[in-house]
């Protein structure tokens, strides 16, 4: 029992990390990785929204009808989301700025519908929680890992909490503004998923 | 007809408890919500505006009631002791939406002290200079209140940042609307600052 | 003359997939053959359309008026999973070959960012009503563009001795890049 829920933890950690290995969730993944503090914040946020979503509809897969279970699921990751808005709104207003649109674009994230069907839907709640969970995780990393290259080659910084940067090498070259911007967010992102296939591929 | 049934009930007790939930949420973030606002979009414009005034513009604010919406209004005691009211204004027809402009009027001289952008979502390097280099927004300074605020491409006296027109139009709109809302509210300013 | 700024700036500038990265997944997905784009791009064209009108009607009339906005995200995606349901039914009925021929892609269009970013836009930039309207046509021809022109190039560069770790999604990606590349030339044209 204990396997197999660090089992279903730990999968979202690499085997099937998105977006790398579990091709979703690329609209955020592309905007937020700016900077590593954004990447962090929408992935805790998505990862808020994927806990709670599964296990809710974890909870009540028993008992939403079939027929509707794509709107019920929606109405349920919805809810998340908006509370989401509302409490980063009061307490983190800044980086609610920063992330924008993509928040409320959580609800279309195809990771959290995505788990929700595959996964939540057939599986008892505490499974559920560790999916989703693992996954969030996993995605956070994605993000944060991405967001570190983009920002290191496109502005020479590191930016973790707070707005300012913990280490700055912008005096020592002069940094690749095409990463921080869109074209680079793309030739980023294919690049790093292809080093993933080198190194899964062996 | 039975499966209609629960799936009727399923869905709507869903939606009501998910109403209620975030009805809930919403009131209890509300007041910290407004402090947020506050704080980081429209604090900097007034302490960049009211730099050297002698009073605390924040802790005085007041709001205004002008029949079809509230305007909240920061007093700013001049170091040479006249008084001046700044409050925020919408331009339309930026490139990215509606663009927020913070204007500080001198009630006693009858001029503008100046202007700072407050929101936008304009192009980043392009429009967004109007908010982080202030030598467009400087252009508001110590204005006389009968100049016409508009673009001189628009028979006005500002001239554009290059490249950035349509950021520019939206901001003097917001501009020539702080030239009529004013106007029109001095009565009830001078009313409350009493 | 307000309008055609606008469009240029919908369909060039800020382009809703190369620039403001809406609508990734489907980019993706359905631009491997230049049929499923095309057919993608009208669904999108048709869905973001209406989805722009009535979501721009239910925040005026519905969320607006009931001081109710922070129910925005979740009424919104109701309208947009509802219209996209609908839609699905029209066609397995009237062109059953489309039907057929979008295959999951269809239903996924619930989950395109870019549909629901579009209408979440509309009401950011505080559009009136025909401004909304065009606004959401130019997106979804933006999108289309995007879309035909990705899978146009894509056809060609698979057809390439491509290195397999790059193969199908990075080469994608890649390519996707020097498009966007390309599209910020359009910038400081309006």
């Amino acid at each position: 029992m204990a396997q197999s829920l660090a089992k279903e933890f730990t999968k979202g950690l690499w085997a099937e990390i998105p977006p790398f290995r579990l091709v979703l969730g690329l609209c955020p993944t592309l905007a937020v990785t700016k900077s590593v503090e954004n990447g962090i914040g929408m992935g805790l946020a998505t990862t808020f929204v994927l806990v709670f979503s599964n296990l809710l509809i974890s909870l009540l897969r028993n008992v939403i009808p079939t027929k509707v279970r794509i709107a019920c699921y929606i109405v349920i990751i919805a809810t998340f989301v908006t509370i989401v808005e509302l409490v980063m709104q009061a307490y983190t207003y800044p980086l609610f700025l920063k992330l924008g649109i993509f928040i409320p674009l959580i609800v279309v994230n195809c990771i959290v519908l995505g788990r929700a069907e595959a996964f939540a839907s057939k599986n008892n709640p505490v499974m559920a929680l560790a999916d989703g969970l693992g996954i969030g995780i996993g995605f956070t990393l994605s993000l944060a890992s991405l967001g570190a290259v983009r920002e290191i080659l496109g502005a020479g910084t590191i930016t973790i909490w707070g707005g300012s940067p913990i280490f700055d090498l912008s005096h020592w070259f002069h940094p690749f503004t095409f990463m921080v911007e869109a074209p680079g967010a793309f030739a980023a992102l294919g690049l790093m998923l292809a080093g993933m296939n080198l190194i899964g591929k062996k | 007809m039975r499966e209609m049934i629960s799936m009727i009930v399923v869905l709507t007790v869903l939606a009501s408890v998910s109403g209620g939930l975030l009805a809930a949420v919403k009131s209890g973030t509300e007041l910290r919500i407004e402090e947020q606002v506050l704080k980081f979009q429209k604090a900097p414009a007034i302490e960049s505006l009211f730099s050297d005034v002698t009073n605390d513009p924040l802790k005085e604010r007041f709001n205004l009631d002008t029949g079809e919406t509230t305007i909240q209004i920061f007093p700013g005691k001049m170091p040479d002791g006249s008084m001046a009211v700044a409050f925020e204004t919408l331009g339309k027809g930026g490139y990215g939406g509606d663009i927020g402009l913070m204007v500080a009027i001198d009630m006693d001289k009858d001029q503008l002290v100046g202007a700072r952008v407050t929101t936008h979502a304009e192009t980043p390097g392009l429009g967004s200079r109007a908010k982080d280099d202030l030598t467009f927004v400087s252009q508001f300074n110590d204005k006389s209140l009968d100049t016409n605020l508009a673009l001189k491409a628009d028979d006005g006296t500002i001239s554009a940042i290059s490249g950035a027109t349509v950021t520019s139009r939206a901001i003097t709109r917001a501009a020539i609307e702080a030239q009529t809302l004013y106007n029109d509210l001095k009565p009830e300013i001078m009313k409350q600052i009493q | 003359m307000e309008f055609f700024e606008l469009a240029i700036g919908s369909i060039f500038i800020n382009n809703i997939i190369l620039a403001q990265f809406l609508g990734i997944c489907p980019f993706i997905g359905t631009s491997k053959k230049m049929e499923t784009a095309v057919g993608m791009s009208m669904a999108v064209v048709f869905v973001m359309v209406m989805a722009g009108m009535i979501t721009w009607s239910v925040d005026t009339f519905l969320l607006k008026a009931l001081n109710v906005e922070y129910l925005r995200t979740l009424s919104f995606i109701l309208v947009i999973a509802s219209l996209v349901q609908f839609v699905e039914m029209f066609l397995k009925k009237s062109i059953p070959g489309l039907y057929a021929g979008l295959g999951i892609f269809l239903p996924l269009i619930t989950t395109n960012c870019a549909v629901m970013g579009a209408c979440l836009l509309n009401i950011g930039n505080e559009y009136h009503f025909t401004k909304a309207l065009m606004s959401s046509f130019s997106y979804a021809i933006g999108f289309g563009l995007a879309l035909i022109l990705f899978a146009g190039v894509r056809e060609r560069v698979n057809l390439g001795p491509v290195p397999k770790p790059l193969q199908d999604t990075s080469i994608g990606l890649i390519t996707a890049g020097i498009i966007a590349l390309t599209f910020t030339s359009f910038r400081g044209m309006v």
